[in-house]
């Protein structure tokens, strides 16, 4: 954008007859102050012009008349209403004013300040956000394409622990489902990668729900059940408010741990179908986990106060989880059930230890993951011990 | 202190002019509340009166109180758009109407009797060209008479008329004709512009003498204030057909005095 000049041909067009369409451009594209030198061979426009440009507060300096005899109109560009450019990049703080205008294109002033509060690049925009988008489009998959004929009923004690299985891994995916989308009309648009990235998020969750419940009905053996220790956690999952916060305690926390819960699932799989859907579920978490670290760790580095912040979150939901203690029965009698592949004693000691081998990994995994979102050791130590027995 | 401000409701979204500006004027400091008036002569008399402090009023509206208070009275501010306002002659391109002379014996459509620039003013101007005006067939359109012109309607009419070749002239604002051609409402294909009057001034809030310094200070202290560039402003300044508040000037409104001495109309 310059102020300089530019010089245009308007023809025989009236003003109302499409002179408009050459003229603003031909304005917009000058800053305050720069002139538009218009021909004109249509005499109307010597009247018309000078009172669009006195409603449209541009200056009229007046007509000359060319050699050929025709008009030439200058035009001195108004100062009112200029757009400003906006940074291509995201920016450090957004302007709610900005709306839903993409980043990089020109704003007129004065439009209504959008009710987003999520406006800080540091807590919003993860440099990774564009690549794992791009990933995630990249990795969508159909659960239509799955060998679901080929599922046989399993022995009753198994197919009861698969059903309860896939009851709470869909439980928990729709509180995946929901605690994100709750923070994507709160995120400002100039982070747009970040609202893309959590749809496919969301697009994840719901296919994920939707293959467990099949997984579940499947074999005949139904659903199994909802306890209230799953039910209390996943509340207190929905109540946070800080989208960082939510990320931490869901992306980082709760996914991560689920990928050791899916890595044993598809260990112990009874058969292929399940293996296979876990295993697919498991690499769609593993990016939201990916996302939910670098959200963290992006924020941690700007705001040297957030680590405490975000471990008195986890304190405030272990307290909110105060009298519970331990795994949910149902599931963690299902994964022993399931890790046995039946019910004879000997095969459930097997199983028993398995459980409580996951246990372990889950929590040295998350200490992995918490460090790897910048947190120290003994931070991670104290965190990961505080995580809901929920698992999610 | 509070300010009773009056204006003329000829629109529903006067009303939500006023408490958007009410507001805007608390947030400022100043304890400002209006009135609304079905007409212009009763807000004129009702400001005479002392029952309103200042009158938000059209140009019509404006030289009665100052006739009225014999040029004393307190003008606070204006629009931008209030400032060389024109009206225009509009023609048939089929009509064979190349200057003003050319209306004698055509018809000419024409605003409301009490809006300035589609009636009052163009006519008085197209008198000083030399046209006889009797030799005119006037096509009037005297909607909400009483609102000054201000609902546009009689200009839309005037345009509506001319495209349906019930006239072969008519008389608008430029402010009506501009718009109408900028949305593409105008079929420029058969109208043109032929004639554009002198400029003149059109709104102003009006304030009797007496009123209080500090209250003048205080209004004009937070209407300047008002900025395009401003969401909550610009709303507002869209809503009442401006960018920007200026102070008052008084040269703009000698031509309307003398169309009212000539024609009546006081």
């Amino acid at each position: 954008m310059s102020a300089g000049a530019v010089a245009i041909d308007g023809g025989a067009l009236p003003l109302g007859g499409g002179l408009l369409a050459l003229l603003r451009p031909a304005l917009d594209a000058l800053a305050p102050g720069g002139v538009v030198a218009l021909r004109s061979a249509q005499p109307g426009v010597r009247q018309d012009l000078p009172s669009w440009c006195r409603v449209e507060r541009h200056e009229y300096l007046g007509c000359e008349r060319d050699a050929d005899g025709r008009d030439r109109h200058l035009i001195r560009r108004g100062s009112l209403g200029v757009p400003r450019a906006t940074d291509a990049a995201p920016p450090a703080e957004a302007d709610p004013a900005t709306g839903f205008a993409p980043r990089g294109a020109r704003v007129e002033p004065g439009g209504p300040p959008y009710p987003v509060t999520i406006v800080r690049r540091a807590h919003a925009a993860p440099p990774e956000a564009r690549a794992l988008y791009d990933q995630a489009v990249a990795a969508q998959w159909d659960a239509r394409a799955l060998p679901w004929e080929r599922v046989r009923p399993l022995p009753p004690s198994l197919e009861r622990a698969l059903g309860q299985i896939m009851t709470f891994l869909a439980e928990n995916e729709l509180s995946a489902l929901y605690v994100p989308s709750k923070f994507v009309s709160r995120l400002h648009p100039a982070y747009a990668e970040t609202a893309m990235f959590l749809a496919t998020q969301l697009s994840d969750e719901a296919r994920h729900i939707d293959v467990f419940l099949r997984r579940a009905r499947a074999g005949g053996g139904g659903l199994g059940v909802s306890s209230v220790t799953t039910s209390r956690s996943l509340l207190a999952l929905l109540a946070i408010e800080d989208f960082t916060e939510a990320a931490f305690l869901l992306s980082v926390l709760g996914e991560g741990t689920f990928l050791d819960l899916l890595r044993f699932v598809e260990q112990e799989a009874p058969d292929e179908l399940t293996a296979e859907l876990v295993r697919r579920a498991r690499a769609d978490e593993a990016r939201h986990v990916h996302f939910g670290v670098a959200h963290v760790r992006h924020a941690m580095a700007s705001d040297p106060s957030l680590a405490a912040r975000l471990e008195a979150a986890v304190r405030r939901r272990s307290a909110s989880m105060h009298g519970i203690d331990g795994v949910p029965a149902p599931i963690q009698d299902a994964l022993t059930i399931l890790a046995a592949r039946g019910d004879d004693p000997p095969s459930v000691a097997r199983g028993h230890e398995a459980f409580r081998a996951l246990l372990a990994e889950m929590h040295a995994g998350r200490l992995k993951r918490l460090v790897h979102a910048g947190f120290t050791s003994d931070e991670a130590e104290r965190i990961s011990s505080l995580h809901t027995p929920n698992f999610m | 202190m509070s300010i009773l401000l009056g204006a003329v409701a000829y629109d529903p979204k006067v009303v939500s002019i006023w408490e958007g500006i009410r507001a805007y004027f608390r947030e400022q400091g100043v304890d400002l509340d209006f009135a609304l008036f079905s007409n212009y002569e009763r807000q004129v008399d009702e400001l005479l009166a002392g029952h309103i402090d200042i009158a938000w009023n059209t140009p019509l509206g404006h030289v009665r109180v100052r006739r009225r208070t014999e040029g004393r009275s307190r003008s606070l501010g204006m629009r931008d758009s209030d400032r060389d306002f024109h009206a225009k002659v509009i023609v048939r391109r089929d009509a064979g109407i190349r200057r003003v002379a050319d209306l004698e014996g055509k018809t000419l459509a024409v605003g409301s009797r009490d809006s300035t620039q589609a009636r009052i003013l163009p006519l008085h101007f197209l008198r000083q060209e030399g046209v006889e005006l009797s030799r005119v067939s006037l096509l009037p359109f005297d909607t909400d008479l009483g609102k000054h012109g201000d609902t546009g309607t009689s200009e839309l009419d005037v345009l509506r008329a001319l495209t349906e070749g019930r006239a072969q002239a008519g008389t608008v604002g430029d402010l009506i004709w501009v718009n109408e051609q900028a949305a593409g409402r105008v079929d420029s294909s058969r109208l043109e512009v032929l004639w554009t009057t002198p400029g003149f001034d059109h709104c102003m809030f009006d304030a009797l003498p007496a009123l209080d310094d500090g209250k003048a200070r205080a209004f004009q202290d937070a209407l300047f204030a008002m900025k395009w560039d401003h969401p909550q402003h610009r709303r507002l300044l869209e809503l009442e057909g401006l960018k920007e508040w200026l102070p008052p000037r008084e040269e703009g409104y000698a031509s309307l005095e003398r169309a009212l001495d000539e024609a009546g109309g006081w």
